[in-house]
């Protein structure tokens, strides 16, 4: 039986098709991930042959005064994406990838942006998490809102329900056909991705995948639900489509406005200016308060001379020093007010499977707001062990040639976080039940008509 | 026949608007409507309230600078606060995306920071809710939840057949129909209306070169033509369909196909085809270029070493401390005209190529008239590609012009002599500060607006012809039956 319920589903020319379009947009999204983490490893590349190709010119021009050349390095600090991250690309290709930066002032530094086309932002990245997310559930729809009104329209339903003693079983084995060929298909796009792109079988791809699954399941439970209010095919289609436009696309972009409205980050903007204000009125000043302000944060230079009568670099980048001393408030308040978008989004959603899915793809892939907060944090660490390596070779004037520079090369970001099972897997379960239970609640209540 | 069409017209509209549906739906629409209204109307008055109090204290810690060296002040700098149009709170566009602020400094030409996206979760994949959304991808969708029936039902249940035997043309029936939708999106389209002329009334102060009003005439006369067109397309494929089933199956499909599949799969591919450097890659390029002209700070750079020879030669002097005005101000000036335009060049370039990704939307409007009404929505709401680069391009003339005035000030004022130890420092008084100009935010001309909008204006006049000839095709070719 379940092989003529197959052919007889497959058989049909609009299921072809369907198959056909989502298959193909599917390979695409995987091709232009596959073309994303080209383009960052591309960008990975480039800085490390740019960084080594700067030392040397500046260290080969600069060789009497530590302090001048050092005014020139930057030193790369990379975010290089996991590979999965071409599944979900989140919000990647907004926020730079790679922080490039000289030993001064940090905060004028670290919220540089990438330079990318506005309008690809707008329209949004084509990948395999979109197809996922708002593309399979359409596929779902379509084969699912006619599962029993066609069956009651072409009048076989009273053929079947005489036949079986339980109704119910036949509208779950029509759907597991359905839900076996969805999952088929999602799993021939996961293996296509993992041959193209070459993805490691590990536990993030196993997450993703889990992800995926019950996101299925989710819409099944859904559709099932709408299936036994016993409806007509058109409005079967409609509450169906509806819920999509509701959850997929209404919720999460009204709850978006919310946060933008309830949180907007002006300290970004006091950051910029303050920054600024602090380093630069310090020429204004006294050098001997700039230095005692310095010495204050960081005592174990104050044994350096620093009053020489020749231009001293060591008040220089007490300078920069101060300008990120006296925005590092706003700096902070900043990221506070980041984490809070991202609790806050979390929170909601746990109630609206479409945005979890999206807040899961994009933290297993290390791609959303979460992950760059932590990259910025560890840019800060970075900064400062690169800064206070070189201080005492500018303080105590050190000679150019004395230091090592072959061994200063990017450094990579490493993500921490391992994946939460639960909180990941939680709320699909709930809502599958419920709607399931509620379906079969309701289909039984109907009775058979 | 226009009396027909009035009488079929009212029928549809009062079948319409007693239905419990209708009610329902509307109360929806109405909630959604006031929501992206407000939060449209926060964020730009928070957003504007914001940049322009930063803007003015960057300027005034500007003028609060001491009497120093103008090439300090050319390092010191300000900033630029993008200033979103009031018309945003209708089409929220790509502001969300864009960079808001600039610093802007001698040397250096810095990225446009902080856009909204870079502080957002990934829930803005989604999408934001805009009035303009709801109008351009909502509303055709509700639209065809009310039109899908009406003729297809007529033709199933056989009403269709005694209405042309009363001698209702197939064409009366398509027009009244489209009609009775069309007013009904209008009742749809009033309370957006009143909302955003509501919050433009709210607003005190209008830029006068924003031309709000202007502006919004033409966005209502847009989106009225782009109902007009979701109508008529709703009322012809019922028309041409079997059952109302099919009817809303093909009527689903196309508003997928319109609203979600082709925006972005498009986009992706403008991308993919032309693909784009990142900032490294970009930042390298013009490091190159620069690099082979020379280093304006270096004394010894060849290139500067002759450009020194012949400024020499032209003064009939033989050194620089004879020159009437500071030499290291003209070198400088010099180097900021060539690392200037070296740097003009490549993002030129790069903009060229993002031209490239976005021309396959753009031209797209005539397959997808979604596509063309978004593009000039953004455009005349000033949230668009282009609204971004006027910003961006004037942000970099300001630019330019402050390190070029602090360079002239420094060739004007400053002595080639370096001072002993305990004399006088080279320093220039503090009103020079003030006399600079602030930065003024401007809008852009709707001529400008107007001229890159052609392809699309030219494509959303195709469609709304299309819409006629739609109608007269399939009352030619329909069946009663």
């Amino acid at each position: 039986m379940y092989r003529l319920a197959f052919k007889n589903f497959i058989r049909s020319k609009s299921v072809i098709i369907a198959i056909t379009i989502f298959l193909l947009t599917g390979i695409i999204s995987i091709i232009i991930g596959r073309q994303f983490l080209e383009k960052q490893q591309a960008a990975a590349n480039a800085v490390t042959a740019l960084q080594k190709e700067q030392i040397n010119r500046n260290v080969h021009h600069i060789q009497d005064q530590f302090g001048l050349l050092m005014y020139y390095l930057r030193f790369a600090f990379i975010n290089k994406p996991d590979p999965i991250a071409s599944l979900a690309i989140g919000q990647q290709d907004v926020n730079a990838s790679i922080q490039y930066l000289t030993i001064r002032g940090l905060e004028g530094q670290r919220y540089d942006t990438d330079l990318f086309n506005p309008y690809n932002q707008l329209t949004g990245n084509l990948d395999l998490s979109f197809v996922i997310l708002f593309l399979l559930p359409l596929l779902i729809i379509a084969f699912n809102f006619n599962l029993l009104s066609q069956e009651t329209e072409h009048g076989t339903w009273s053929l079947v329900s005489i036949q079986i003693n339980k109704p119910i079983k036949y509208i779950l084995f029509k759907l597991s056909i359905r839900l076996i060929v969805v999952l088929v298909l999602l799993s021939v796009l996961l293996t296509l991705a993992v041959f193209i792109i070459g993805l490691p079988l590990d536990e993030k791809l196993l997450a993703y995948t889990i992800i995926a699954i019950l996101y299925v399941v989710f819409w099944f439970a859904v559709s099932f639900l709408i299936i036994v209010l016993r409806r007509s095919s058109a409005i079967s289609a409609l509450l169906l489509l509806s819920t999509w436009v509701l959850i997929c696309l209404l919720v999460p972009a009204v709850i978006n406005n919310f946060l933008t409205v309830r949180y907007p980050v002006q300290e970004a903007y006091s950051t910029f200016i303050k920054q600024r204000d602090g380093y630069h009125t310090r020429w204004d000043k006294s050098t001997d308060s700039t230095m005692q302000a310095f010495f204050k944060h960081y005592p174990q230079y104050s044994h350096y001379v620093w009053n020489s009568p020749k231009f001293n670099y060591m008040w220089y980048y007490a300078m920069q020093q101060l300008g990120d001393d006296e925005s590092a408030a706003e700096s902070e308040a900043m990221q506070q007010k980041l984490a809070l978008r991202q609790q806050s989004a979390s929170i909601a959603a746990l109630f609206f499977p479409p945005m979890h899915a999206q807040l899961e793809f994009t933290d297993i892939a290390g791609t959303g707001l979460r992950q760059q907060l932590q990259f910025l944090d560890s840019t800060a660490v970075f900064h400062e062990t690169t800064k206070l390596h070189f201080y005492p070779g500018i303080f105590g004037d050190s000679t150019v040639v004395g230091e090592d520079w072959s061994r200063h090369v990017p450094k990579y970001f490493r993500r921490s976080g391992a994946v939460n099972w639960a909180s990941l897997v939680a709320p699909f379960v709930l809502f599958s039940l419920v709607l399931g239970t509620g379906g079969v609640y309701i289909f039984n209540r109907n009775g058979i008509k | 026949m226009k009396n027909q069409i009035k009488i079929i017209a009212g029928h549809f509209l009062k079948t319409t608007i007693r239905s419990k549906a209708l009610v329902a739906i509307y109360i929806v629409w109405l909630l959604l409507v006031v929501y992206a209204a407000f939060t449209g109307y926060k964020t730009y008055t928070t957003q504007n309230a914001l940049r322009l109090q930063f803007q003015q204290q960057a300027r005034q810690s500007w003028e609060a600078n001491p009497d120093k060296h103008p090439h300090r002040m050319a390092h010191f700098g300000t900033f630029a606060f993008r200033i979103k149009h009031p018309l945003s709170v209708f089409d929220y566009g790509m502001e969300s995306y864009t960079g808001n602020a600039v610093y802007l400094e001698a040397h250096k030409q810095n990225t446009v920071n902080f856009s909204e996206a870079g502080f957002s979760t990934g829930l803005l994949r989604f999408g934001e809710i805009s009035p303009a959304m709801l109008i351009q991808m909502l509303l055709p969708l509700i639209l065809f939840f009310l039109g899908f029936n009406t003729v297809a039902q007529q033709r199933e249940n056989g009403t269709l057949k005694i209405l042309l035997s009363q001698g209702a043309g197939f064409r009366s029936i398509i027009w009244g129909n489209s009609l009775g939708l069309f007013t009904l999106s209008v009742l749809f389209l009033l309370p957006v209306a009143l909302a955003t002329v509501f919050l433009l009334y709210l607003q005190p102060l209008l830029p006068a070169d924003g031309l709000v009003s202007l502006r919004s005439i033409y966005l209502l006369l847009i989106c009225l033509a782009y109902l007009w067109l979701v109508s008529t397309v709703a009322i012809c494929i019922s028309a041409s369909s079997n059952s109302g089933r099919a009817a809303l199956l093909k009527l689903l499909g196309i508003w997928l196909v319109m609203a979600v599949v082709l925006p972005k799969t498009l986009q992706s591919i403008g991308s993919a085809l032309h693909p784009a450097p990142g900032k490294i890659e970009f930042d390298t390029a013009v490091e190159e270029d620069i690099l082979k002209i020379g280093n304006s700070h270096n004394p010894n750079d060849p290139h500067f070493k002759r450009l020194r020879d012949s400024v020499l030669k032209a003064n009939g002097v033989d050194s620089v401390s004879q020159l009437p005005f500071n030499y290291g101000g003209f070198q400088m000036r010099e180097g900021e005209r060539l690392s200037a335009e070296v740097y003009n060049n490549h993002l030129q370039q790069l903009y060229n190529l993002y031209e490239k990704q976005n021309n396959i939307s753009n031209y797209s409007a005539f397959i997808d008239p979604l596509i063309g009404i978004k593009n000039i929505s953004m455009a005349l709401s000033g949230t668009d590609f282009k609204a971004y680069r006027y910003f961006q391009d004037n942000a970099e003339a300001y630019r330019y012009f402050l390190a070029q005035t602090m360079n002239e000030l420094q060739m004007e004022h400053i002595s080639n002599v370096k001072p002993a130890h305990d004399d006088k420092p080279q320093i220039i008084g503090r009103e020079h500060w003030r006399e600079f100009p602030d930065f003024k935010y401007t809008h852009q001309s709707l001529i400008s607006i107007a001229q890159q909008q052609q392809l699309t204006i030219m494509a959303l006049l195709v469609w709304f012809f299309l819409s006629f000839a739609l109608i007269y095709f399939i009352a030619e070719t329909a069946k009663a039956l």
